[in-house]
């Protein structure tokens, strides 16, 4: 869908703010930090990356653009719990449960090093239709995305020609993966040059790539 | 289970929009809590991860890996044939690198990497992406006008280099390899690797200085 996430090449912003963005990890504010070990801790049960992604899209829209980044996880995260049932909202309101659970067993550092070591998943699968496009060849980007509330074609970059960089075989389908469902579908890097993107004020020097699925691309 | 409902989700976030205390440490020790109780984790787990990426998972790890393409002719060519892969060498493989792609940085083209729909990043070999990174201002702008980003980064590009934008919009991640500096030569992969900056992993510098910053 095209929500507040959809950020390319929107205008109106200011400069990067890169003086007050530069922390390390170790320097950020202990709630943030929090977040992030809950986030690999994988406190949100059932869920899949294109769902987790599609709940941050869902976010009250200046929440979205207000909040802090580990503030929007968070938010996402609750919803997240939420809707699994893992918690109520008077849980939420509460602050507690009513009734706890047995603790869940403590990890070491060693621990989630190794988790962390085991994460690298792939999400390639099988797809029994071979690929409709190969490097080089020129493609046109859909104006609109296939059906599905949540879609990886941004606005930005629907209904223009592009070229083919890179076939990556068949990986999991942003839209199905946000239904909690399992498809695959040929990926490639897709480049397309600054100036068929935003026009003559871009550099002709310049392009932008990005990872496309089949059902996003026809043949130019 | 979960719904998968995109509507249920937006009612969801509209429900805590109005609930929530807007103090974001309280909100996060109110997660913290429900987490805890409904035995999901323990906070020694959420400690030992802060600790991983305090001390283990960071940016450290992605210079190692450009100072060992600097040095060796074959990683270099494997880093760059199969990021995935060539990291296991360093035993660096972990969140986001299963699809990991190195991009090399020449005399012509600079790469820039950016996720315009949230904030992919090789979290395994690059640690916590900063703050600028997650942006909307990155975010918005380094498709669209990366030439003026990258001078807000100090960077001044000679006339025949041509700037390529990566949006990382799929499972893929992303890792610039940046040019090894004149001056250098005889330098251990230690060395080297305390001067390769995040930034320039990340394509928003480019010369690296001899000192380390």
């Amino acid at each position: 869908m095209d929500a507040i996430h959809d950020l390319g090449g929107m205008q109106g912003f200011g400069p990067i703010p890169i003086a007050t963005g530069d922390k390390d990890f170790a320097a950020l504010a202990d709630w943030e930090k929090r977040m992030w070990g809950l986030a690999r801790s994988g406190v949100a049960q059932g869920v899949t990356i294109d769902w987790f992604r599609h709940g941050l899209e869902r976010m009250v829209p200046s929440d979205y653009l207000s909040f802090a980044y580990f503030n929007k996880w968070c938010a996402n995260y609750l919803m997240l719990m939420l809707d699994h049932g893992s918690i109520t909202l008077e849980d939420v309101k509460r602050g507690h449960l009513l009734a706890k659970e047995a603790e869940a067993a403590p990890k070491s550092i060693d621990d989630v090093l190794a988790s962390n070591a085991q994460a690298n998943i792939s999400f390639e699968g099988a797809c029994d239709t071979p690929p409709a496009f190969a490097a080089g060849d020129a493609v046109r980007t859909l104006r609109i995305p296939p059906p599905g509330a949540h879609t990886r074609l941004p606005r930005y970059a629907r209904g223009v020609e592009g070229r083919i960089l890179a076939h990556h075989g068949a990986h999991a389908v942003p839209e199905r993966g946000a239904e909690g469902k399992k498809d695959y579908q040929a990926l490639y890097t897709v480049a397309f040059s600054a100036a068929d993107l935003w026009g003559p004020e871009a550099d002709p020097r310049d392009d932008v790539t990005l990872d496309l699925w089949e059902a996003y691309l026809v043949p130019a | 289970m979960a719904t998968f409902d995109s509507e249920n989700a937006a009612h969801l976030h509209r429900e805590l929009h109005s609930h929530l205390p807007s103090d974001p440490a309280l909100r996060v020790k109110t997660l913290e809590s429900l987490a805890i109780e409904r035995g999901l984790v323990a906070p020694q787990t959420v400690d030992a991860w802060v600790e991983a990426y305090s001390e283990h998972i960071g940016p450290k790890r992605g210079a190692q890996v450009v100072a060992r393409a600097w040095l060796d002719a074959d990683f270099h060519a494997r880093l760059l044939e199969d990021a995935a892969e060539a990291i296991k060498d360093l035993g660096f493989q972990g969140s986001a690198t299963g699809h990991l792609k190195a991009v090399a940085n020449t005399d012509r083209q600079h790469n820039m990497v950016v996720c315009t729909l949230c904030s992919c990043y090789p979290f395994s070999i690059l640690g916590m992406s900063p703050s600028w990174y997650k942006s909307a201002e990155y975010r918005a702008r380094a498709v669209r006008e990366p030439r003026q980003v990258l001078s807000e980064f100090g960077v001044a590009l000679a006339d025949d280099v041509a700037v390529r934008v990566w949006d990382s919009t799929a499972e893929l991640r992303y890792l610039v390899v940046p040019q090894r500096p004149a001056g250098t030569q005889g330098w251990s992969e230690e060395a080297l690797a305390a001067i390769v900056t995040r930034n320039s992993m990340i394509g928003t510098q480019r010369d690296l200085p001899l000192e380390a910053s």
